[in-house]
């Protein structure tokens, strides 16, 4: 009897995780299979997950066009990979000092982090200081630093877990043994905080992989477009030229040299195979952050 | 203090640079005749370096910088400037341009696109140009018929001139030649839409798998590329028949606007009309490709089939419908402006006044190096060099239309060589709405504006592309405008124009 109800509920659940799952993988698939049909079958029978026709041509055109893509593919890459790191050693380099209760004006400076995540400069007065400023435009700083170098957000989350998850003996018996601040934090903290610092990596990484906005403003040079940017610019490009009727007769001849939608869709399929190849292994760590929570309570 | 300490400098520099080119100037006058080139850079004033924004519709060139170069040396001699070319994809162009006007960064020559025009002017973003085109800009005047010129006043000032290229349209269908042939329909019979009605009967009989209509592209409904009124801008509040004694009328009420979308949904339930044109996604010639469609309505002008011929690959024939308007939308589409930002107006307008006038400047922003993008063929038509074709060629841009007088470009192969004769004609012969050179500022309506742009958007393209019946749909559509108040913005609409045809 007890058996048969939990196998209900076995049932229940299973489907219930198998439609979640479903919903989660089909666009991805459609995605993929968009991007291997051929031209003229999307533009009669639309998108389906069995096409009448396959059609290779749109991973042809990007191997033609592998030079532009490679080298938008090789500055995401680059990005991600140097922003990620700067980005975790300086979010660290804050958050440890504001999560020890023996740092003078510990509060304020909490203070001064968690106001950046309620108010901000606004569009124009930030362009105008990375830009006249900082000149920045046109470098690949511009994809690095403006928004996402540093993160309110993930300051406080690591202040948190270093308060909460870092036992204070432990840093006292490693001052008692007599290392310094460096010593402790490289030495003790760092080795205890990897499940933190594979999540802020993990977000800090995927908001440099997915950036398109800082490119939208602050690059106007091809050679420094980034995968997203580029896709980005063709979808807007797209939007613009067929909502704009006044210059229809212009932009006709434009629309028509615009990428097809199975290049579009194949743009986004080498986008987003390198972040999906990058979870199964942050994903030890996400799944170790929280039973370390749970048994520490 | 440290940036007050950086503005000293930049002052001091600024004085020691104007005192240094002073200096240079006497040296220039008492100087030897025979110093070479090179020397004379350092004689004379120092070059002015123009930053040139526009806009790309295409993929950026890759040897844009070889085109500049090229650009430069024409330039250095004839202006003693150098440019800077930036294009800025189209999708982005609205906001990089905005953070580059309001950030005072360095920016002498702009591309304005119309439908931001009025915004750029009203934000005192662009400079007025009536002085700068009598003094340095002689020769974009002579390029034009005037009231072209004006189409582009705001309050009776110029702040950017349009470029030269097809300014008025006319409305038309463009069919596939392949079925006009088999079915032997005589398209010189087709005068009006009713006409059409015979033909798309033939096609849709014939051809069980093909809709006859199909729409221009995404987004655009039947109204968008057929119409019989000046939209003043915008379709709220037009002008019937380009004149109607410049009183500005509701479209959606007019009988002519319920009879358009009857016609729409007659076709529409016979068959004739793509069945998800009002969500359509893919572009006109695509449709026609992948064998869908026969036809398609849009706004036209001369060599427009061809065009549309080498996109869909195919021959396809044009159909005029309407005579050809000018508006001032359709003239003031693309101009080039003097931003706020432009240190040196009097240099930025010299270099607009040659991309009207200098042949060689203008293919090279059209056409790109020549040997390398394009060789001539003879005359005035040229042709891609050997082993380069429309995919590997390195200047993508392909926006004749754009850098100033497009009429002095070369045609290309295929295109017919006398194209911008007829350009020209077309231009001259168009009927001038009678609202040529007004332009709507919705600023002190701008909620209704907002409202009334959200219900248009709700019940236009299911509208206008016959999806719906529109016995009751327009009514509700009418009384939704009239909530949101459409007769205020038309009413301001009536106030303004009234206004600028006082001063005409």
């Amino acid at each position: 009897m007890v058996n048969q109800e939990t196998r209900a509920w076995q049932w229940i659940g299973h489907t219930i995780l198998w439609l979640y799952s479903a919903a989660c993988i089909l666009p991805f698939l459609l995605l993929f299979i968009s991007s291997i049909t051929d031209e003229t079958t999307i533009v009669t029978n639309g998108y389906s997950f069995f096409p009448e026709k396959f059609g290779f041509n749109a991973y042809t055109y990007l191997w033609k066009e592998s030079a532009d893509i490679f080298r938008a593919y090789g500055i995401t890459i680059f990005v991600t990979v140097v922003g990620t790191a700067v980005s975790l050693v300086i979010t660290s380099l804050l958050a440890y000092p504001i999560s020890r209760p023996d740092l003078p004006l510990r509060n304020p400076l909490s203070f001064f982090v968690f106001f950046t995540l309620l108010f901000n400069g606004g569009l124009v007065p930030t362009y105008l200081i990375y830009t006249q400023i900082f000149e920045i435009k046109n470098t690949i700083q511009a994809l690095i630093i403006p928004s996402l170098l540093m993160n309110g957000f993930n300051v406080l989350l690591m202040r948190t877990f270093f308060m909460t998850t870092i036992p204070t003996p432990v840093l006292e018996s490693a001052n008692m043994d007599g290392a310094g601040v460096f010593r402790t934090f490289y030495s003790i903290v760092l080795p205890l905080s990897m499940p933190i610092m594979a999540t802020v990596g993990l977000f800090q990484g995927i908001a440099y992989w997915n950036d398109w906005f800082n490119g939208l403003i602050y690059i106007t040079e091809p050679k420094l477009f980034s995968l997203q940017s580029m896709l980005n610019r063709i979808m807007t490009d797209i939007q613009f030229l067929s909502t704009n009727s006044a210059l229809s007769s212009q932009s006709a001849e434009a629309l028509n040299n615009l990428p097809s939608e199975t290049f579009r869709m194949a743009i986004a399929v080498i986008g987003v195979i390198p972040i999906l190849l990058a979870y199964p292994f942050f994903q030890k760590y996400f799944v170790k952050g929280i039973t370390i929570g749970a048994v520490k309570g | 203090m440290k940036l007050r300490s950086k503005w000293l400098s930049i002052v001091l520099a600024v004085v020691m640079i104007a005192l240094s080119a002073c200096g240079g100037g006497k040296g220039d006058t008492a100087g030897s005749p025979n110093s070479s080139s090179a020397g004379n850079g350092g004689a004379k004033e120092p070059p002015y370096e123009l930053n040139v924004a526009f806009a790309a519709f295409n993929a950026i060139p890759s040897n844009l910088k070889e085109v500049q170069d090229a650009i430069n040396e024409i330039t250095l001699e004839k202006i003693n400037a150098t440019i800077k070319l930036t294009p800025i994809n189209i999708g982005s162009w609205t906001q990089q341009s905005n953070l580059m006007l309001s950030s005072d960064e360095k920016l002498d020559v702009m591309y304005v696109s119309g439908r931001n025009y009025t915004s750029y002017v009203s934000k005192g973003q662009l400079q007025e140009l009536d002085e700068l085109l009598e003094q340095y800009g002689q020769g974009i005047k002579e390029v034009f018929d005037d009231s072209f010129i004006n189409a582009a006043k705001v309050d009776g000032k110029i702040y950017a001139v349009p470029s030269n290229r097809d300014l008025a349209t006319n409305y038309g269908i463009n069919l596939r030649k392949d079925l006009i042939d088999k079915y032997s329909v005589d398209i010189d019979a087709i005068k009006t839409l009713d006409d059409l009605d015979g033909l798309f009967k033939t096609i849709k009989d014939h051809e069980p798998n093909m809709t006859p209509l199909v729409p221009q592209t995404a987004g655009i409904s039947f109204v968008d590329s057929y119409k019989w009124f000046d939209p003043l801008g915008d379709s709220i509040g037009v002008l019937p028949d380009y004149d109607n004694g410049l009183q500005v009328v509701n479209l959606f009420e007019t009988p002519e606007y319920a009879d358009f979308v009857q016609k729409l949904r007659s076709w529409y339930t016979a068959g004739y009309i793509l069945k998800d044109a009002a969500t359509n996604k893919d572009t006109n010639t695509a449709l026609l490709k992948a064998n869908k469609g026969m036809g398609y309505l849009v706004n036209q002008k001369p060599g427009m089939a061809l065009q549309d011929s080498r996109s869909a690959g195919m021959e396809l024939v044009t159909v005029p419908l309407t005579p050809a308007y000018a508006t001032t939308a359709s003239v003031t589409s693309i101009m080039w402006g003097i931003p706020i930002n432009a240190k040196n107006p009097q240099k930025s307008m010299e270099f607009l006044n040659l991309i009207y006038t200098d042949k060689d400047i203008v293919n090279l922003l059209d056409w790109g190096i020549e040997g390398k993008d394009y060789v001539i063929e003879s005359g005035n038509v040229i042709k891609y060099p050997e082993g380069i074709d429309a995919s590997n060629v390195a200047y993508t841009l392909n926006q004749g239309f754009m850098f100033g007088n497009q009429f002095l470009s070369y045609v290309f192969e295929g295109d017919d060589p006398n194209i911008w004769e007829e350009m020209e004609t077309f231009n001259n012969e168009a009927v001038k709405s009678k609202a040529l050179g007004f332009s709507f500022n919705a600023e002190p309506v701008k909620t209704e504006y907002a409202a009334v742009t959200n219900v248009i958007n709700q019940y236009k393209m299911a509208l206008e592309t016959g999806s719906v019946a529109p016995e009751e749909i327009l009514s509700d559509f009418n009384s939704k405008l009239k909530s949101s108040g459409i007769d205020k913005i038309i009413a301001e609409k009536q106030k303004q124009l009234d206004e600028w045809a006082s001063t005409q």
